[in-house]
C-alpha cells in the first residue's frame, strides 16, 4: 500500500514539476513578447520621455516651452529655453504615486496663468474598468512646488470621468472639461437604456482661493473615447467641440460656446455631416482654434457614408452656419490624427499619414483665413510608432510637437 | 512495468495540459501568424474580432462571443488585441479571462506597431473600434466597424 502511496505521490508531484515548468516557459514566452517592457525596466529607469507613450507641450507666457509626460506611475517635466532645441533635466512632479492615463486619446494636459502659475490636470484610472477621475495640482512657483492633486469631479462615483481638457486665462480662472458618466451610472441603475457620457465643465480660481471646482453639464449623448478640444473665442468664452451621438448612433462633431446672458447658447450646433454610423469607438477627437476676429476654424476626422477622412471647415458665427468643409491629406494614405491652430490670418493643420511601414507628419497652411491653403508638405516621419500631433501656440508662431516612441519628442516651428 | 506505463501516461497528459495553457496565451501578431490563422481556418465561415481594453463597445462583442462559445465547442473566432501597449497586458490578461476566451486564437498587436498590424489586415481601416472581419469559405475578407448586433454574429458562426 505504502509503495503504491509512494508511487502516485512520486508521479504527481512529477507531473506538477513539469507542468510547472512548462509554465514559466510559456511565461517567459509571453514576457520576451513583452520585450519592450523588460527593456523599459532596464533603459528607462531614468526619466526620459523617450520611454513615454504621450508627449504634452505648451509655451508658457515668458517664452518658456515646458513638455510634460507620464513614466513608471510618474508625471515629469522638462523646460525649454530655445523653443524645444534643448531641455532642461527632466524634474518629477512632487505629488504621490498614482496612475495617470496616457496613451492614445489620453494624456496629462498642462497651462499657465500670467502669474508664475502651472497647472496640471489629468485622469486617474480606478478599480473598475473604464471608471476614472480626473485630477488637477496646482504650482504657485513655477513648478518648485505643486499642490496635492484634488479630484475635480464631485460625484464620488466610481465611473467615468476621462478625456480631460483644461484651459488656464492670465488671471488663473481654470477650466477644465471631461466625459462623465454619473448620468449613465444612475440610469444603469433604474435598468433604463444608456448610450453614451455627457460634457461636464469644472471652474475653480486658486489664486483667489476658489479651490473647489464647480461642476456643470452642458450636453448629453457624447461619444466616450475621443478626446474634447476647447479654445477661448475672441470674447474668452469657451468653444468647446466634441464628437456626439446623435439619433442611432451617428457620431458627428458638435459645437458649443459657454456663453453668459439670456442669449447663451443652449444647445451644441452640429458641426460635421458626414453620416458616421458607428457603435463603437472612433478614438479620433477633433481640433479648434479660434482667432481674434472670432472666426471659428475646426478640423475632424470621419469615416461616414457621406463624408470620409479628415475636414476642415470655419464659421463667423460660432458654429450656427459652416463653410464647405475642404477635406484635408491622403485619405487612401490613412490620413488621421488632425489638429489645428490659427493665428491672425493663418491657418495651420498637421495631421498623420501611414505608409505600411512608416508614419509621416504632414502639414499644411493657409493665409488668408482658410479659404485657401498650400500644398501638404511632409515634415517628419517616424518607423517605432507615433503619438498624435499638436499645434502649441508662442505669440504670432505655431509649432508642431510630435512624440515618436522610441524615437524622441519633435518640436517644430511651422 | 506497471510505474512507468503510469509514468508516461501522466507525463503525457501534463504535456497536454501544458500546450493546452501556451496556447490559452496570447500572441504576438505579425504577419507569418495573420497567414498562419488565415491558413488554419482556410475553407471555413470564421470571425476576426479585434478589440481593445480602451473601447467600451468591444466587451459586448466579446460577451457575445462569449455566450456563443458556450454553446459552441469549437466556435471559429480569432481574438486580436490593438491596444500595442506592454503597460496593458494585464488588463489585457484579465479582460480575456473575464470573457473565458482563453482557448480561442488570441492574438495582440506588439507594442509600437498598431499601425503596422493593422495595414497589414486591412490599409482601409483607421482603427476605429470593434472591428469585425467577416471571412468566408473563399477566404473574402468583409470589414465591419461597430458592434455587431448577436443575431448577425450567430448567423454567421452557427449556420
Amino acid at each position: 500500500m505504502s509503495t503504491f502511496l509512494y508511487r502516485v505521490s512520486s508521479v504527481i508531484l512529477f507531473s506538477l514539476t513539469i507542468f510547472m515548468v512548462s509554465e514559466n516557459v510559456a511565461a517567459e514566452q509571453n514576457s520576451k513578447l513583452k520585450g519592450p517592457k523588460a527593456g523599459q525596466m532596464q533603459n528607462c529607469e531614468e526619466a526620459t520621455i523617450i520611454c513615454a507613450k504621450t508627449a504634452t507641450s505648451a509655451f508658457a507666457p515668458n517664452g518658456d516651452l515646458w513638455r510634460v509626460w507620464v513614466q513608471n506611475y510618474r508625471l515629469y517635466f522638462q523646460i525649454s529655453k530655445d523653443n524645444g532645441a534643448n531641455f532642461s533635466s527632466a524634474k518629477r512632479v512632487d505629488i504621490a504615486q498614482e496612475e495617470i492615463s496616457a496613451r492614445n486619446e489620453s494624456r496629462p494636459k498642462i497651462a499657465f496663468d500670467g502669474f508664475q502659475g502651472v497647472y496640471l490636470s489629468w485622469t486617474t484610472p480606478k478599480e473598475e474598468k473604464y471608471t476614472a477621475d480626473v485630477r488637477f495640482s496646482y504650482s504657485s512657483d513655477y513648478g518648485k512646488t505643486f499642490t496635492q492633486p484634488i479630484t475635480v469631479n464631485n460625484d464620488n462615483l466610481v465611473t467615468g470621468h476621462r478625456f480631460n481638457e483644461l484651459l488656464v486665462n492670465n488671471e488663473g480662472d481654470i477650466s477644465i472639461v471631461w466625459l462623465d458618466a454619473r448620468l449613465a451610472y444612475q440610469l444603469r441603475l433604474e435598468g433604463k437604456p444608456v448610450n453614451g457620457s455627457a460634457l461636464f465643465l469644472g471652474k475653480a480660481n486658486f489664486r483667489k482661493d476658489d479651490t473647489v471646482f464647480s461642476n456643470e453639464q452642458l450636453a448629453n449623448n457624447t461619444c466616450v473615447c475621443c478626446r474634447i478640444a476647447m479654445d477661448y473665442n475672441a470674447q474668452d468664452e469657451l468653444a468647446i467641440f466634441w464628437r456626439h451621438i446623435y439619433g442611432d448612433n451617428i457620431r458627428e462633431f458638435a459645437l458649443l460656446t459657454v456663453e453668459q446672458g439670456t442669449n447663451a447658447q443652449q444647445a451644441p450646433y452640429q458641426i460635421s455631416h458626414d453620416l458616421w454610423k458607428i457603435n463603437g469607438c472612433p478614438h479620433q477627437g477633433g481640433g479648434i482654434s479660434v482667432n481674434e476676429n472670432n472666426r471659428y476654424h475646426m478640423v475632424w476626422f470621419n469615416q461616414g457614408q457621406v463624408g470620409k477622412g479628415i475636414f476642415y471647415a470655419w464659421s463667423d458665427d460660432q458654429g450656427k452656419t459652416l463653410s464647405t468643409p475642404i477635406s484635408v491629406g491622403d485619405q487612401m494614405a490613412q490620413a488621421a490624427h488632425p489638429h489645428l491652430n490659427s493665428n491672425g490670418h493663418n491657418v495651420d493643420i498637421v495631421w498623420t499619414q501611414f505608409t505600411g511601414t512608416e508614419h509621416q507628419l504632414w502639414h499644411q497652411r493657409s493665409t488668408d483665413d482658410g479659404k485657401t491653403f498650400t500644398a501638404a508638405q511632409l515634415l517628419a516621419t517616424a518607423t517605432e510608432g507615433a503619438d498624435r500631433p499638436f499645434i502649441i501656440k508662442k505669440e504670432a508662431n505655431s509649432y508642431v510637437s510630435w512624440h515618436r516612441s522610441k524615437q524622441g519628442h519633435l518640436v517644430r516651428a511651422l | 512495468m506497471n510505474y512507468i506505463k503510469q509514468l508516461i501516461f501522466i507525463t503525457l497528459f501534463s504535456v497536454c495540459c501544458c500546450i493546452n495553457v501556451a496556447y490559452g496565451n496570447s500572441i504576438a501578431f505579425n504577419k507569418e501568424q495573420l497567414t498562419k490563422v488565415k491558413v488554419e481556418n482556410k475553407g471555413k465561415q470564421w470571425l476576426m474580432l479585434l478589440w481593445s481594453v480602451d473601447c467600451p463597445p468591444c466587451f459586448k462583442e466579446l460577451a457575445i462571443i462569449q455566450k456563443l462559445k458556450n454553446k459552441y465547442d469549437d466556435l471559429p473566432v480569432v481574438i486580436i488585441n490593438t491596444d500595442a501597449d506592454d503597460e496593458s497586458v494585464e488588463e489585457r490578461k484579465a479582460v480575456i479571462n473575464k470573457f473565458e476566451l482563453n482557448h480561442l486564437t488570441n492574438l495582440h498587436f506588439v507594442d509600437g506597431k498598431a499601425d503596422q498590424s493593422r495595414f497589414l489586415i486591412d490599409p482601409q481601416w483607421y482603427g476605429e473600434l470593434p472591428r469585425s472581419y467577416f471571412i468566408e469559405k473563399n477566404g473574402q475578407f468583409h470589414g465591419k466597424s461597430g458592434l455587431v448586433n448577436k443575431v448577425i454574429l450567430t448567423q454567421w458562426l452557427l449556420p
